[in-house]
């Protein structure tokens, strides 16, 4: 209201905006409220609500159980449309108990502790290669960041491919240094190496980027005056590169923990359509609550292991952090 | 180390940045490259260093030829503008670095730097990381980095320019016993004239790439090699009459005033000719007889014991220093005199001097 008053009485609405700081002035809240009603709905609404039916236990409805699940689903209030709601601590104890859960988290760790270091060294390597003056050097930033624009779907039908038992480049490779071939994707004790490669791939355009950006922001001098004093290469790289980049890969390393814990979407296309298969060793954190969710309707379940999933992450993510400054002090 | 330059040329392009540079800097010399922005000194300094190639021309320390020498193996310890201190290093890390690279065993090399600590007075700071310190202490830092691995020349590229007034003044003091306390001969990189004179032994004039003059302070301000040089050095700057020699008289462009001058006898009739007079080297005389023109005042500035006052010759205007006691007011008339020293002749066009 404020603001059409002042309307009323000031022909230059603008003016009056720097003219007095002090007041609250709600017009710039006009402009984001689009924004804002947005990340409310999409966003901040849904983790609310996965919190609230993680302590749904049970319902009882007039018109069965089924259907009493699907209203609670699509209703936001099933006890207005007649639902009686049990609340708990059920649902996590189901979960905590369920072997399922555990081996989803059991692999899910697996990926997060091979893919995060591995692709971190990796893209270092590469970045710091990338950044060098050599020729073709946008050809080679080209190349690299590929996967980046690629489709996934695209992605994964190739690397089916690559990981083919029969004529599979990785299987020809391994047999090119007297290793026996390995059937990636059918034996199931192969599937989650298979996974973890393909994440690594995966990971790695995003991580050389930041990690080039850093890169780019350290200050050529250093180099010059590690190079007078007749500093070479490999000592330069670990003596000045990282310790200067450590800033930028302590960033990315927990950037890409939180995101292999959430890995899902890239297992898709490797095994397309027989991903996430109760018992299988491809079955991951994701996977399981999303198979909770639609699989066996059991949305308090799900939502049970979704946040047990994000505190996982949390305190993950924590650790990370206090580790990392323990050793940059 | 003696090091001598022959035809030293760099070219970025067809750009020439150095321009056919010959020189010799005496071994234990402290010298100054002094120039404008942009007029090729870093340049000159990273060919020395061995950074950047060169185009054409040698560079030799003391008899050796080390023009294709890379720069780890010159011995140049290198003080960079913003230093380089390496931020997440202790300054003793920082010290100590070039010797860890050349291997030496922990111990020795951590004497060594404590060593070179104390030299330029940073002892109290060995376990500060750089941003902890001020600009004059990692300055300090920088410089004992640089020294630690006994090179045999020193270079700095503009080492003072980051520091605050009164700090330049104490750091270019510090440089100046550094250098005196360890003997090496040492390249550094000013556009400062003041800075340049008041500590080295020697001075480099460069403008647009090329050598204008190498001589100790004094001479170069005493005696300058030509109009660029009289005009880059002193404070306040030289003063200029323009004019044209006739018959052996120096008269101003448009006629407006004349008088003789010797030295304009020496220049083809008619050669357009700049008189470069320093403040302090025009001076009131009694009588017209002693005088080498007679000017009028036109202001005057209190400045203590002295005054600093313009002169009217003509229609143009010169500084000197006028003692106060003589009285002299606006539109006086002024016998003006000119001491031996500090006036200069020079052609008008390309700025040679006339001797
Ligand atoms: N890599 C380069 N490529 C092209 N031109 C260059 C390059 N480096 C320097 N120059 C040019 O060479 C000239 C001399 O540069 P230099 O850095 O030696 O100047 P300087 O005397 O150190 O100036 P300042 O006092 O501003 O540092 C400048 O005109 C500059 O533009
Ligand atoms: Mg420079």
């Amino acid at each position: 209201m404020a603001l059409f008053k002042k309307k009323a009485t000031n022909t230059n609405a603008e003016v009056d905006t720097f003219k007095s700081p002090n007041k609250l002035n709600i017009e710039p809240f006009l402009y984001l409220l689009p924004f804002i009603i947005g990340i409310l709905i999409f966003t901040i609404y849904p983790i609310f609500n996965v919190l609230r039916y993680s302590f749904i236990e049970g319902l009882g409805h007039p018109l069965g159980k089924q259907l009493a699940e699907r209203c609670t689903f699509i209703l936001t209030d099933a006890s207005a449309k007649g639902c009686d709601l049990t609340w708990g601590l059920g649902n996590f104890e189901y979960v905590l108990k369920d072997k399922y859960f555990w081996s989803a988290l059991k692999n899910t760790f697996q990926y997060v502790l091979c893919v995060v270091p591995v692709s971190t060294c990796l893209a270092i390597i590469f970045a710091v290669l990338l950044n060098q003056k050599i020729k073709l050097r946008g050809l080679f930033q080209t190349v690299f960041f590929l996967p980046m624009v690629t489709s996934s779907i695209a992605v994964g039908i190739c690397w089916k491919y690559l990981f083919n038992y029969n004529y599979g480049f990785i299987n020809y490779l391994l047999n090119t240094f007297g290793i026996a071939s390995v059937d990636w994707l059918g034996q199931a004790s192969m599937n989650i190496w298979a996974v973890i490669i393909y994440g690594i791939w995966d990971i790695m355009p995003m991580t050389i980027i930041l990690l080039l950006s850093g890169l780019q922001n350290i200050d050529e001098m250093y180099y010059t005056a590690a190079k007078v004093d007749g500093a070479k290469t490999l000592r330069i790289f670990f003596r000045i590169t990282v310790p200067l980049l450590a800033p930028t890969i302590g960033l990315v390393m927990i950037l890409n923990t939180i995101s292999c814990f959430k890995v899902y979407s890239s297992i898709f296309p490797l095994f397309n359509g027989s991903a996430g298969i109760t018992g299988k060793n491809l079955y991951t954190a994701v996977f399981y609550i999303y198979n909770q969710f639609f699989i066996n309707s059991k949305y308090g379940r799900a939502a049970a292991a979704a946040v047990l999933l994000f505190f996982i992450i949390f305190a993950f993510t924590m650790f990370q952090k206090w580790f990392q400054n323990k050793v940059s002090n | 180390m003696k090091i001598k330059i022959e035809h030293l040329t760099k070219r970025f392009g067809n750009f020439t940045a150095v321009d056919d540079f010959s020189t010799t800097f005496e071994d234990g010399e402290l010298i100054a490259l002094l120039g404008p922005s942009g007029c090729g000194k870093s340049t000159m300094l990273n060919m020395l260093s061995g950074i950047l190639p060169v185009t054409e021309g040698k560079i030799y320390f003391d008899d050796d030829d080390v023009t294709d020498v890379s720069p780890d193996k010159r011995g140049v310890g290198l003080v960079f503008q913003n230093y380089a201190l390496y931020p997440h290093m202790t300054v003793l890390q920082n010290i100590c670095f070039p010797l860890e690279i050349q291997k030496m065993p922990k111990e020795e090399r951590i004497a060594k730097a404590k060593e070179m600590a104390k030299l330029v007075h940073v002892d109290e700071f060995l376990d500060r990381k750089p941003g902890q310190l001020s600009g004059g202490q990692q300055q300090r830092v920088a410089i004992a980095r640089a020294l630690v691995k006994k090179p045999r020349l020193l270079l700095l590229d503009e080492p003072l320019s980051n520091l605050d007034a009164r700090l330049r003044l104490e750091m270019r003091e510090e440089i100046r016993r550094i250098q005196q306390e360890t003997g090496i001969t040492t390249v550094f990189v000013t556009h400062d004239q003041e800075e340049a004179m008041s500590i080295s032994d020697h001075i480099v004039l460069m403008k647009l790439g090329v050598k204008q003059q190498y001589a100790e302070p004094q001479e170069l301000y005493n005696d300058p090699a030509n109009n660029f040089v009289a005009d880059f050095l002193g404070n306040p700057p030289i003063n200029k009459i323009f004019g044209v020699a006739k018959g052996g008289n120096f008269e101003l462009e448009d006629g407006s005033a004349s008088f003789p001058f010797e030295l304009c006898s020496k220049v083809a009739e008619g050669t357009k000719v700049t008189l470069g007079i320093r403040a302090e080297s025009a001076y009131p005389v009694a009588t017209a007889e002693e005088a080498a023109f007679v000017g009028e005042v036109s202001s005057t500035y209190a400045m203590g014991k002295e005054e600093l006052g313009y002169i009217k010759i003509g229609n143009q205007e010169f500084r000197a220093y006028i003692a106060s006691e003589l009285g002299y007011k606006k539109g006086d008339a002024i016998n003006v005199g000119f001491k031996d020293r500090g006036v200069f002749l020079f052609v008008t066009e390309t700025g040679e001097r006339v001797r």
